[in-house]
């Protein structure tokens, strides 16, 4: 029936939103603020496990579990994800570009052995289960919970979106955008580039644990294997296919390149018999590879560029 | 640009809708469907596993299918990502409609599946590789899971067992940090502490890396005279290498997935002629050796290597089960599971000619037994199966059976040490 297409489409648009969530908080660190960080997928980790520790059953081996309700794991989730990346914006803020990313990147495989190792609280390689989803005693069959859930996650991207291009076309935003355009400059107009840089790090990387925690109590289940860097390539991928500088072309981005890589495995299963499923999949990695790299020779600044602001004294 | 996504859009929905149409035109064929990791760093593995699937299906075919439809297989990739592994499974149940699937290797990927997936929407998932006990203990997938391959704890108490047997003492675990290793290691010091023995010191390993020296090191300060290495052929031929050139002691245990002639060559095979190994058995009789035959027959390959025979039985009791429920709903397919293995059944084993018979035995209303690949396939209450193993060692550079350790004996080892 077509309503199984519908279902499936519901649960492909949750996943797009949260991806987006954590695209957009790249993009106010990348594409506004020029920072390149390379450790998404361990703030997203954070968050996920923060979520995960404070609301799962709780079970007589792990010390958390602690069977709280949903909200107080979103915020708890955000605030530990912002004050992880509080302590480490303050140790590699005088990174520059490559060297942050080196940075993050090992900050975020070091969180992931952390999770796996740290086993009476994270439940390590096992994981975390019985998360709950919250109101899925109201919500009790798979397509009603995934379309309040859609409901749910649609209504917190539009908040988030709307807020940060509110914060974009701030005072506070425009700095942002002097310091990644010229610093030099804007140091010398009186602005303090470490304390901007700082704020857009610590508020991008808690809307990336926002997602981590929203992503797990979709799921309902957490473990290490979640956080492997592929995430953070993909998140990356997402935001410069879409448009890095661009909100709504972080969304569109998340949403083309997930449908990429979700379209290209229905591809091979379609035109692929199942004897050469093998080959098949190996096809499909090297099609998504394919894609990106088409999308980026027809749209070099991505699907939707970031739009040019002009001073309206240029004119003067 | 907008034309363009609006036609990607477009293309993205009509192929999505051609699968539905084509599917809702009859209820032939049945689609079985499939999550494996066919990419990624367990392809080597999956690459056997998935001919034994594409066997299966082509067994069950040609021995009459499920309720008269001919069956289509349908596998996706999991890429060995959790992510995209539950993105597959979701397109299986919702868009193909498939009323059971398998899946899947990794249990980082399995776990999300059951609880976003299987247990919500109801759909029979059999798994021929996915090791990690909770799933089936703690009650998260409502019955709906079943695994045709004993977890870690028939493995590790085995290995328990044999390892005192030979009387090794001061025993250095080097195990890879996943849920696999992790179990295994956790089952074997409950098994040593009734049976005996003692665990030098414990080093975790990560895999994937190009050395592991660190690890080796600290395994040999602890002076073991012994070694139990818990983990996969690539990375343990690395461990074993430099195991052995640091002047590691030579008797060495190893868990099933070393049980490849990759291991055995990587090392080389006059180092490992004192090493033994523990793997679940495929009881040696006809039904075995009739898969064995068929599938070197077709792939002109052998057929030993982990999760071969378990995916086949997997998809075997699948097209049985569906056979056996009285319909193609999830609830029926799932009490069909066990209807597959009745004590007083009529014997029907491996192949399509036995598949044919035990269709006409279901279809006059008279009760089978299923002697898979690994031998007779019993379900438990939680939907895990018990079964024999063996131990197995290198000679003459060709990995032979040294002993096999029976039903029976597994289950008084069971009893030994549970009690």
């Amino acid at each position: 029936m077509l309503t199984g297409v519908f279902s499936y489409l519901v649960f492909f648009c949750c996943i797009v939103l949260v991806l987006g969530i954590l695209t957009l908080g790249l993009n106010l660190q990348w594409g506004f603020t020029g920072l390149f960080n390379a450790g998404i997928v361990g703030f997203y980790a954070i968050g996920a496990y923060t979520h995960a520790i404070l609301t799962a059953a709780p079970q007589p081996q792990y010390l958390g579990n602690l069977g709280l309700p949903w909200i107080v794991g979103i915020a708890a989730a955000m605030a530990a994800t912002a004050l992880a990346a509080w302590v480490i914006g303050l140790l590699t803020i005088r990174l520059r570009g490559d060297y942050l990313a080196i940075a993050t990147f090992g900050i975020a495989v070091s969180i992931q052995l952390v999770a796996l190792n740290w086993e009476p609280l994270t439940g390590g390689s096992q994981g975390l289960s019985r998360i709950p989803k919250p109101l899925s005693g109201v919500f009790d069959t798979p397509l009603s919970f995934n379309l309040w859930f859609l409901c749910l996650l649609a209504v917190l991207v539009a908040a988030i979106y709307f807020a940060l291009e509110r914060i974009l076309r701030s005072p506070w935003g425009r700095v942002l955008k002097a310091i990644r355009e010229d610093e030099t400059a804007a140091v010398a107009l009186g602005k303090s580039a470490r304390r901007f840089r700082l704020e857009a790090f610590v508020l991008g990387s808690t809307l990336m644990g926002l997602a981590g925690a929203l992503y797990v109590s979709f799921i309902g289940f957490v473990s290490p294997f979640d956080f492997l860097p592929i995430l953070t390539f993909q998140v990356w991928a997402m935001l410069i296919a879409g448009g890095s500088g661009n909100n709504r072309g972080a969304l569109l981005g998340a949403l083309v390149v997930w449908a990429i890589w979700s379209a290209s495995g229905v591809a091979v299963t379609k035109l692929v018999p199942p004897s050469h499923a093998a080959q098949g999949a190996a096809v499909q990695v090297i099609l998504i590879g394919l894609l990106l790299i088409f999308v980026l020779l027809y749209r070099p600044h991505g699907l939707l560029g970031e739009a040019a602001v002009v001073s309206r004294h240029a004119a003067d | 640009m907008h034309r363009l996504i609006r036609v990607a859009m477009a293309l993205g929905s009509g192929l999505l809708i051609c699968g539905e149409v084509a599917a809702q035109g009859a209820a032939c064929p049945v689609k079985i469907g499939g999550v494996l990791p066919l990419t990624g760093s367990m392809a080597p593995i999956t690459k056997k596993i998935a001919q034994a699937a594409e066997l299966a299906i082509e067994h069950v075919n040609q021995g009459g299918g499920v309720k008269g439809c001919p069956v289509q297989f349908v596998l996706r990739d999991d890429q060995g990502q959790p992510t995209v592994g539950v993105d597959a499974a979701k397109y299986l149940v919702e868009v193909e409609r498939v009323p059971a699937f398998t899946g899947t290797i990794s249990s980082g990927i399995t776990g999300p599946i059951i609880s976003s997936v299987t247990a919500p929407s109801k759909v029979v998932q059999i798994t021929c590789c996915s090791t990690a006990s909770p799933f089936t203990l703690d009650g998260r997938s409502a019955g709906y899971f079943f695994r045709t391959i004993p977890t870690s704890k028939t493995q590790a108490y085995a290995t328990a067992s044999e390892t005192t047997k030979r009387g090794l003492k001061k025993t250095a675990v080097i195990y890879v940090n996943t849920d696999f290793g992790t179990d295994m290691l956790r089952f074997y010091k409950a098994a040593l502490a009734k049976l005996g023995g003692e665990i030098a010191v414990e080093v975790p390993y990560n895999d994937n890396q190009p050395s592991y020296r660190a690890e080796v090191s600290k395994a040999l300060a602890a002076k073991p005279e012994s070694l139990l290495l818990i983990g996969f052929p690539k990375d343990a031929v690395t461990i074993v290498r430099e195991w052995l050139s640091l002047g590691g002691p030579r008797a060495i245990a190893l868990n099933n997935s070393m049980r490849t002639m990759d291991f055995v060559n990587g090392v080389g095979a006059k180092f490992v002629e004192d090493f033994f190994g523990m793997d679940n058995a495929q009881v040696a009789g006809p039904h075995v050796d009739a898969f064995n035959k068929s599938f070197e027959e077709k792939f002109k390959a052998d057929s030993k290597g982990p999760g071969v025979h378990t995916q086949y039985d997997a998809l075997m009791v699948m097209a049985l089960a569906m056979n056996i429920a009285k319909d193609l709903t999830g609830p029926s397919i799932k009490d069909a599971v066990r209807l597959v293995h009745v004590p007083n059944g009529a014997p029907v084993g491996t192949g399509p000619g036995e598949f044919k018979k035990a269709l006409e035995l279901i279809k006059a209303g008279k009760p089978i037994k299923y002697f898979g690949a690994t031998g007779p396939i019993e379900f438990d209450a939680n939907g895990d199966v018990t079964g024999p193993a063996l131990v197995w060692k290198v000679k003459d550079g060709q990995i032979v059976t040294d002993r096999t350790i029976t039903i029976e004996e597994m289950q008084a080892l069971f009893r030994r040490i549970e009690n």
